[in-house]
């Protein structure tokens, strides 16, 4: 069974009709690539599954559930996490406390929940959470370090720490590896990996084509709100519409980074 | 450590206090230790929540006049009191409905508007409150400024305690400081906005209206003049002087500048005093942007 299933998804602005009959869906340890041009309609597409925006038409299902018709805060209490394309951390807080900020969806997702908001942050269950999600991501030397003072590539694990450190069902990753060191991007790259075989379903919207062939199982490719095509990375090459749709894309996806700089 | 030995000392001081003060002095250390509490609600809205609120006053009064005319009715000073400050927390409750959905510009101009009502509701209704003659004679339970000085002292410092203790190790803290830095991260964390929203303006008014009810008791005499926009700003001047994130610096602020316009009471009666006391607010503002808090925290460091 999916982890999220969209089916005939659309939403209008007004007049533009920024997603039209999108349908997609992504298991339990997979990870989904979901490109396509700016303005293609990515960012509305996640906003739809966080919650930020309604849709018009269609169907979200995630688990067993319909979740249409539920609040973002409601929806990451019962697991949807993501991270942002431009880092939204509380900079003057610590990288510690900015990842025990992601157990607030825990925290909140049953009803006895407030008690435990009085509890210091260094209580046993919280630090256990945090630590071994940041030694999962790679940032235990900077966890009594504030946000502010970090290397901007490292703020990315810090949002990525704080959404997996509740133990989500779906990731969203939008765009993580924008303005990572090569090393980074291979770090990134392993704890994609890692994730996913925790069991937790991914949905990776990034540029980075390299990457996305590296580590997506299928992708999910849109453009001006349209479903062009979904399959694996390499069928994607091999398919003429997105060629047409993308002149020279199938390349890069096939020939790697060193293509797409030559 | 030496910083906590500083502190200690620093209370230790101020318990000791009315031993060697004059009557006058102690008076003026009890108001502003109320008037503190006051400053603890910005504290607890504005500096950890993120919310600005210039109608504090409002809910100052709502929680003094309750305890007045409940008191005056021969109801318990205690009971009265404690009904003062649930008012106080049903009308932040209430003004959190629709002020949780505003923000910056907009959240200002409508707690100040709230402020203004409360102040028009108490010299109007002339009925209940006696409008501009004033509440007068108010009973308690005949405490003297000793055992008043302690108890306030004590009061403070339990909720500096709290606040503290929220603000810097709390998992409620980092929870208030999301929605402060970040509402969209802090929705797709699991929070929900607009509640912490409303539970801040519901806390933060009850403090405001213990702080209302305690000087209500202590004074005994009341006019609507006492919880006007004025008294509004005054608290928020007593917040930002002290840091609008530090309680400690708004509980030195809150101690500081009433005591200060008093003791300028000796360069003589005429409104000279206003002129040095407007100056040194500006100084303390412009040499330390982030209040007196600022410098405790950089002393932390």
């Amino acid at each position: 069974m999916s982890a999220l299933e969209l089916s005939g998804v659309s939403k209008r602005f007004g007049g533009l009709k920024a997603l039209n009959d999108i349908s997609l869906s992504v298991s339990p340890g997979e990870v989904l690539g979901l490109i396509g041009p700016n303005g293609a309609g990515k960012s509305t597409l996640v906003s739809c599954i966080t919650g930020v925006l309604r849709i018009d038409d269609g169907t979200i299902r995630f688990g067993k559930r319909d979740i249409q018709g539920l609040p973002p805060h409601q929806r990451a209490r019962r697991g949807i996490a993501r991270t942002f394309q431009k880092v939204r951390l509380a900079d003057q807080l610590t990288v510690y406390e900015n990842v025990a900020a992601g157990l607030a969806s825990r925290w909140f997702s049953h009803a006895n929940g407030w008690p435990l908001l009085f509890r210091p942050l260094s209580a046993a269950s919280i630090a256990a959470a945090v630590n071994r999600t940041l030694e999962q991501v790679g940032l235990v030397d900077v966890a009594a370090t504030t946000v502010r003072s970090l290397p901007f590539g490292r703020r990315h694990f810090v949002e990525i720490a704080r959404a997996i450190v509740a133990g989500p069902s779906l990731l969203l990753l939008d765009e993580p590896a924008t303005g990572l060191t090569e090393s980074e991007r291979e770090h990134l790259a392993v704890l994609v990996k890692d994730i996913a075989a925790g069991g937790c379903a991914q949905i990776l919207i990034e540029h980075d084509l390299e990457l996305v062939g590296r580590l997506c199982h299928r992708v999910t490719v849109i453009n001006q709100g349209h479903h062009v095509f979904t399959g694996t990375p390499a069928a994607a090459q091999a398919e003429p519409e997105v060629v047409r749709a993308y002149l020279g894309m199938n390349q890069l996806i096939s020939g790697g980074a060193d293509d797409a700089r030559g | 450590m030496s910083r906590k030995v500083l502190l200690i000392a620093v209370f230790a001081v101020l318990a000791a206090l009315p031993l060697s003060f004059g009557t006058f002095w102690i008076n003026m250390m009890i108001t502003a230790m109320i008037f503190s509490l006051a400053v603890f609600s910005i504290n607890f809205l504005t500096g950890l929540t993120g919310l600005l609120s210039f109608g504090q006053a409002g809910f100052v009064g709502i929680g003094a006049y309750t305890l007045g005319v409940l008191a005056k009715q021969g109801h318990p000073p205690l009971l009265a009191g404690f009904y003062g400050v649930l008012l106080a927390m049903l009308s932040g409750f209430l003004l959190g409905l629709p002020a949780a959905r505003l923000k910056g510009h907009y959240l200002a101009i409508g707690t100040l508007g709230f402020g203004i009502l409360i102040y028009q509701l108490l010299t109007n209704s002339v009925d209940i409150t006696r409008g501009p003659m004033g509440l007068i004679g108010i009973p308690t339970g005949g405490i003297d400024k000793q055992t008043w000085y302690i108890v306030m002292l004590g009061v403070c410092l339990i909720v500096l305690a709290a606040l503290v203790y929220i603000d810097r190790y709390s998992s409620l803290g980092v929870i208030l400081k999301m929605v402060r830095h970040d509402e969209i991260a802090a929705q797709a964390n699991g929070i929900n906005v607009f509640a912490v929203k409303l539970i801040a303006f519901t806390v933060s008014a009850g403090f405001a209206g213990l702080s209302g009810a305690l000087f209500a008791a202590y004074v005994r005499f009341l006019t609507p003049d006492l919880f006007n926009e004025q008294e509004s700003f005054r608290y928020m001047m007593m917040a930002v002087v002290g840091g609008i994130g530090s309680p400690l610096g708004g509980f030195a602020a809150s101690l500081l500048l009433t005591m200060i316009p008093e003791g300028l009471r000796a360069l003589g009666e005429d409104n000279y005093r206003l002129l040095v006391y407007g100056t040194m607010v500006l100084f303390v503002l412009w040499f330390l942007p982030a209040g007196i808090g600022g410098l405790i925290e950089r002393q932390r460091r």
